[in-house]
């Protein structure tokens, strides 16, 4: 390798020489091993000067080898403990390679390709990316590729990756949180759980640390950045993201709204076929929801092809909104200054009241 | 994290050398034709990966790298039959596990995806949900999305796409026109929540999408399609602009830019007024329009063209009429 020791070594050639030098070790390397040995960084290393800049490139090709789930663990040396000059690296064989009892066949290898592609963009894209190339690693030819398909899953709530970041530090966060309705948005600290797609919105499941109680946000309703606090916590025990889901589920379940609609109009076609509906002995719909904002919304975008009729909060919320569209846009010759026309309250049953 | 490119292109690098190694100890002998099909890569990023990989190893007993510490390759055979064979290997036994991050990604995908008519098997999907988690070096991050709800209207699309037979279908556009469609369908696409049928319309003589809830009575034909998903250029998203569209201007609150970043076109030039942003987007009629802006009270505001704000102001006002002024 001499010939490449005096050239500069490409960032992922001293990555791929550090995990095979932490894989092949039993007992660990100190850093100074390390960093005076390993390809990329022995070429920068000085034996008796500072090598500080180098130490800094370690604990960042750390971060980056972590975060590709190669598990780079430290050791105290024996009899040494606490020291950290001492501390051994290495990437324990059996917490490094997939167990071997793990195999995928041909279908679920299809099946993995198109859970795959449904990250189009950010973050989730790049990771199920990743994943496929050490899912081929194993050899297996899929299927024949799924055609006939293009699912998409989207990111586009700006709070989700700091959001995930401190879910899985279990950092307790802070931000900013406007409920409609209300003037001001609120300042919550909360410990992040889970966060949940739901009906295409991102949810975050959270519990209170003051309260102890758990709660469901909306990202679209988080009006600042997340700021974290420093403080941790012990996550708790079972499946946090479904237990979200079904929270969310069953205050759907439990809430219902009652509409009529224009014969053959396009709120009728796409109404009958929205989960859930009912219609009644009358003719009405009965619409389910979990969010009195949200399905307020929905049904003011159908404007005279839908007429809310129960309830009494759920049909104020519509026409507010339907008023407050009209003036903004000079229905009457009158231009709306009236900002709070559609927000008016129809609070009963939100999940994500925070 | 995501800001940080460098080290994001170094990472993906290191990943790939990681899986590659032990896909090539599998095979005595193989092309980098075979490898690059099989990783669905090109064949140039197979031969600088070999290049590397043939001269990697670890420092060894003596910390200086010695011949033995290092991978080998038939070079010859390399450069003369662009054929792999490592002849020394170092370090690596297996492939790398799956980082909580990548496994959750997978998952969600699955969760999402566990609606669709043909993953009717359950067990089989919760099966591989587990292998995923077990196959992960840390536990899955706590992401997951709602099983996406379809119908036996996607089953049925489903069929006649996997049969290349043209679909009939009653179809309600956004105009509250209704007519009876005969359609190639071509591909299943969705937006989170929402699914979509791309086939073209032998009505209309072009590429259509079709919403999955505006489709009634779909009847599966016996004719076979007459165009092919080959044969037409199907984009990449989902609201493809057209000569034909229409470009609105609209103010619209900071917060809520990106959820029309679909209808907003490349280029458009926007500029911050408060809190909010007044950009271009276009629409293919002012009907979709209308029912998008009156869905967002507050947040989206039609500046112009007038005919526009008029259709919007017209439709809104003729819901709200709909309520007697005692409400």
């Amino acid at each position: 390798m001499s010939q490449s020791s005096s050239s500069r070594v490409p960032v992922e050639e001293r990555l791929f020489s550090l995990v095979l030098a932490l894989l092949a070790t039993e007992t660990g390397l100190t850093k100074n091993e390390i960093l005076s040995t390993v390809q990329g960084y022995r070429q920068k290393y000085s034996a008796r000067g500072d090598n500080a800049n180098l130490e800094r490139q370690f604990e960042r090709d750390k971060d980056d080898i972590r975060e590709l789930g190669v598990p780079l663990e430290t050791v105290d040396s024996p009899g040494q403990s606490g020291n950290n000059q001492n501390l051994r690296y290495r990437i324990p064989r059996g917490a490094y390679e997939l167990p071997s009892d793990i195999t995928f066949s041909a279908e679920e290898t299809t099946l993995l390709g198109l859970a795959a592609m449904v990250w189009r963009e950010g973050s989730l894209s790049a990771e199920s990316r990743r994943a496929i190339v050490k899912l081929r690693s194993l050899g297996i030819t899929s299927d024949e590729p799924v055609l006939g398909y293009a699912p998409r899953l989207r990111v586009r709530d700006a709070t989700f990756e700091p959001l995930r970041t401190a879910l899985e530090k279990n950092a307790i966060v802070r931000f900013a949180y406007l409920k409609p309705g209300q003037l001001d948005a609120v300042i919550r600290t909360v410990a992040p759980l889970a966060l949940v797609q739901y009906q295409g919105r991102w949810h975050l499941y959270a519990e209170e640390p003051d309260t102890g109680l758990t709660k469901t946000f909306l990202l679209r309703r988080i009006v600042t950045q997340i700021a974290t606090t420093g403080k941790t916590f012990t996550p708790p025990p079972g499946d946090q993201s479904a237990k979200a889901l079904r929270e969310i589920e069953a205050v759907w379940s439990a809430h219902t709204v009652e509409v009529t609609v224009e014969p053959d109009s396009d709120a009728a076609t796409r109404l009958h076929k929205r989960r859930g509906t009912e219609v009644s002995a009358a003719g009405t719909l009965v619409l389910h929801y979990a969010d009195a904002n949200i399905v307020a919304d929905e049904l003011a975008g159908y404007g005279p092809e839908v007429v809310v009729v129960s309830p009494q909060a759920i049909r104020t919320a519509v026409r507010d909104r339907l008023l407050r569209v009209a003036a903004d846009h000079g229905a009457g010759g009158t231009h709306a200054d009236d900002h709070g026309a559609g927000d008016h309250r129809a609070d009963q049953g939100r999940p994500t009241d925070g | 994290m995501a800001e940080r490119k460098g080290p994001i292109l170094a990472q993906d690098k290191l990943a790939f050398l990681l899986s590659l190694v032990p896909f090539l100890m599998d095979h005595d002998r193989i092309s980098v034709a075979d490898v690059a099909r099989h990783f669905s890569v090109p064949a140039e990023q197979i031969r600088e990966a070999v290049r590397l990989i043939a001269v990697s190893g670890i420092p060894g007993e003596t910390g200086q790298y010695q011949h033995a510490d290092l991978f080998d390759l038939a070079w010859d055979d390399f450069e003369d039959n662009d054929q792999i064979m490592l002849t020394n290997l170092v370090a690596i036994d297996d492939s790398p596990r799956f980082s909580g991050r990548e496994a959750a990604a997978l998952i969600a995908g699955l969760q999402y995806l566990s609606a669709l008519p043909e993953h009717a098997d359950r067990a089989a999907i919760a099966t591989l949900m587990s292998k995923l988690s077990r196959g992960a070096s840390a536990p899955p991050s706590q992401v997951a999305v709602e099983a996406s709800e379809t119908d036996a209207t996607l089953a049925l699309i489903r069929e006649s796409v996997a049969a290349g037979v043209q679909l009939e279908f009653d179809y309600s556009d956004s105009r509250g026109e209704h007519e009876r469609r005969r359609v190639d369908p071509l591909r299943i696409e969705s937006v989170d929540a929402d699914w979509y049928l791309r086939g073209w319309c032998h009505l209309r003589e072009a590429l259509r999408t079709f919403r999955l809830d505006r489709i009634t009575n779909p009847q599966i034909t016996s004719e076979a399609i007459t165009y092919h998903a080959a044969d037409v250029h199907l984009p990449e998203t989902l609201f493809e602009g057209s000569v034909d569209d229409l470009v609105v201007t609209i103010d619209v609150a900071r917060s809520a830019a990106p959820l029309l970043a679909d209808y907003i076109p490349d280029g458009a030039v926007s500029t911050e007024i408060g809190d909010r942003i007044r950009t271009t987007m276009r629409v293919s009629h002012y009907h979709g329009l209308k029912r998008l802006v009156a869905s967002m009270p507050g947040v989206v505001t039609v500046v112009e063209p007038v005919e526009a704000r008029r259709v919007v102001a017209d439709w809104a006002a003729a819901g709200a009429a709909r309520y007697g002024e005692g409400d």
